[in-house]
């Protein structure tokens, strides 16, 4: 396979594509286990969406055979992957240190790491934030947060 | 018929209630200003919190927050040409222009005032037709629910411009989301993959927050964005010395409130699409048209009249047929849902008082826009452009987690929307269209259920769903919507080729 045919199968398209006819075909094979009236709205759905990944996949293909460069998905993929994983990263800690803890800690480190940096801002936000989820939801609606799953046993 | 309108209104004096609708517009101005955040955004953040309140004044808050932000979307536009929302794009046409010459104060008081009036019109509009038309609703029985369904889904899908494979891709994906959980009539287990968190269906809320909240705090994080404008000096008049002056623009007023209100009824157009049109027509219509982009008041009352003009109107075939004119007005249905009240034919009988009472918080909403954003209060919501970004970003995923958390006291909820956001996040930059998403998910259910009674009463025959005229009606409208934009788009292609 040639450099330019490779390029041509890492279009953001085509990888959506391609991610949605593997996910749906695999989502396919519990249908048969249902009963027919039961799996008629879900089948259909996922061979539509099948059908129309292909119409997808070829109409880009059509355009990448004539030139066409596509879009980038962002400007900035790294900030993108540490934005995601900060985030993700929050609710794993959520879950397994407790609510306030993390809270604590994700608010200033967002904030610092993409660019807002003064401290006594950071460290009265913090404060600020805290202090009015507790007030309200703690307090005010009597909710209950996560306290760790760490801390549980 | 329009009785139970004035019976609604004592109820949404009472003190929490109004109170909601104040708020709702605050916070929708504070967000609406905040170039990056939008009114959608807001109301997926909002839903979550709103489950322990009584349904009015969650949805006085939603009505407020609709109204404020898409006048807060012109503060941004003003005085950095950045729209705050994507409605308030043509509003930085002559809006900036004239902040550049020391007119910032009065062009966003012309945008107040403007909203203002596009907003009571179409609060009107929604309280003038959508009881007669949910009287004809009220007579579809379950075949022609189901094409009501079906209908609403194309609409959005082939109306709302751009791909039509993709807006079907988003569409599918949304039924399928909506089959997930137990079968409704044999309860057997449908995609749960063992999670009894998942028996129950997917929250709409859960897919709203992940859809709607998370792509644009990723948006806010990803790009750095500088505001070194001064805010602190506007130059801002009490607004009523300068109301005088903007009577000159009564015509443009009328004419783009028609317009946002006609843009709000269509499914799948927008506040963007009201705006430009009424911009064009504005200009046209204008003696002067030279003038426009160079700092003309009068485009900047055209552009905002339209696009609050379409705020409620949207709400006619949501709330009467359970079919959103807008993006906005998908994840409000959520909102109603999320209170037990199913959008379609029965919302009006069942629930007289929330959905009356909902129309005057649209109208109270849009009157509180001059008081609350006026002379005084503009300078202050000016002066949030100053916020820094990240840490906005930091405390809405703090809020995020907060409200889908609390649906059901558990973390399984917050991964499930973690992935609808990332989701969501592809899509949008892949230029999926998500109302047809969340829309999906609504109608997918109600679709299914529907379908499956028919064809119970009907004893398996399919032929039951096209049995009546009224059934017949909606799959002609459902194909015109689906043939219609192709043989435009063909008509164009062959008047582009003729030159």
């Amino acid at each position: 396979m040639s450099a330019s045919d490779k390029n041509r199968l890492y279009r953001p398209e085509t990888l959506t594509a391609l991610g949605i006819i593997v996910v749906a075909a695999g989502l396919l094979v519990p249908t048969a286990a249902l009963q027919p009236i039961s799996a008629l709205l879900p089948a259909a759905m996922l061979i539509g969406l099948i059908g129309l990944s292909v119409a997808l996949l070829v109409r880009d293909q059509r355009k990448a055979g004539a030139g066409d460069i596509p879009e980038q998905v962002t400007t900035a993929p790294k900030r993108v992957l540490l934005a995601f994983l900060l985030i993700f990263g929050y609710a794993l800690c959520v879950d397994f240190i407790g609510f306030y803890v993390s809270t604590a800690a994700v608010v200033p480190l967002v904030a610092y790491v993409f660019g807002y940096r003064n401290p006594l801002g950071l460290a009265i936000a913090t404060v600020i934030v805290l202090v009015s989820i507790y007030t309200i939801f703690d307090l005010g609606m009597s909710r209950e947060f996560p306290v760790g799953r760490l801390w549980k046993n | 018929m329009y009785t139970e309108l004035l019976h609604a209104l004592p109820n949404v004096l009472g003190f929490s209630n109004f109170a909601a609708v104040v708020i709702g517009v605050i916070a929708g101005i504070v967000v609406g200003a905040m170039p990056g955040l939008s009114a959608t955004m807001a109301i997926s953040v909002l839903v979550p919190f709103t489950f322990g309140l009584d349904p009015l004044v969650a949805l006085g808050l939603m009505a407020g927050i609709y109204n404020g932000a898409m006048y807060g979307g012109a503060i941004p536009s003003v005085l950095l040409r950045i729209p705050g929302t994507p409605a308030a794009v043509a509003t930085t046409f002559d809006g900036y222009p004239m902040a550049q010459r020391g007119e910032g104060g009065y062009a966003l008081q012309v945008a107040v005032v403007s909203s203002s009036i596009g907003g009571i019109a179409s609060a009107f509009a929604l309280m003038l037709l959508a009881p007669p038309l949910s009287k004809v609703t009220l007579l579809f029985g379950p075949s022609e629910v189901f094409w009501v369904a079906v209908f609403g889904l194309c609409s959005i899908i082939f109306l709302l411009g751009g791909n039509p494979v993709k807006g079907l891709l988003s569409a599918c994906f949304g039924v399928f989301v909506s089959v997930v959980g137990a079968d409704p009539i044999y309860g057997s287990d449908r995609y749960t993959f063992g999670f009894l968190e998942l028996l129950d269906g997917i929250s709409i809320v859960i897919l709203l927050v992940g859809l709607y909240a998370l792509p644009p705090v990723i948006d806010l994080l990803e790009v750095p964005l500088k505001t070194d404008t001064d805010t602190n000096r506007l130059g801002t008049e009490p607004i009523w010395r300068t109301l005088p002056r903007m009577m000159r623009f009564w015509k443009t007023w009328l004419r783009s409130a028609a317009i946002g209100i006609w843009i709000g009824i269509l499914p799948g157009a927008g506040g963007s699409m009201a705006a430009f049109m009424s911009y064009n027509e504005a200009r046209r219509s204008s003696k002067n048209p030279d003038d426009w982009g160079k700092g003309e008041p009068e485009g900047v009352a055209a552009s905002e009249t339209a696009n609050n003009a379409d705020t409620a109107s949207a709400l006619i075939p949501a709330l009467t047929l359970g079919i959103p004119g807008t993006a906005v007005a998908a994840v409000m249905l959520g909102g109603l849902l999320v209170h037990g009240l199913q959008p379609g034919p029965m919302l009006f009988r069942n629930n007289p008082d929330v959905v009356f009472g909902f129309m005057w918080q649209f109208l109270f909403g849009a009157i509180l826009l001059v008081l609350l954003g006026g002379s005084l209060a503009t300078n202050s919501f000016a002066r949030l452009l100053n916020l820094p970004r990240p840490l906005l970003g930091a405390v809405i995923i703090v809020l995020m987690l907060i409200g889908v958390y609390s649906i059901n006291g558990r973390m399984f909820d917050v991964y499930l929307m973690l992935g609808f956001g990332a989701i969501g996040y592809l899509m949008d930059k892949l230029k999926f269209p998500l109302p047809p998403v969340v829309l999906g998910l609504i109608l997918g259910g109600f679709a299914e259920e529907n379908l499956r009674l028919a064809l119970r009463i009907g004893r398996g025959d399919w032929s039951v769903l096209f049995a009546n005229t009224v059934s017949q009606v909606l799959v002609l409208l459902t194909l015109a919507v689906i043939v219609g934009p192709i043989i435009k788009r063909r008509f164009f292609k062959k008047d582009e080729a003729r030159g």
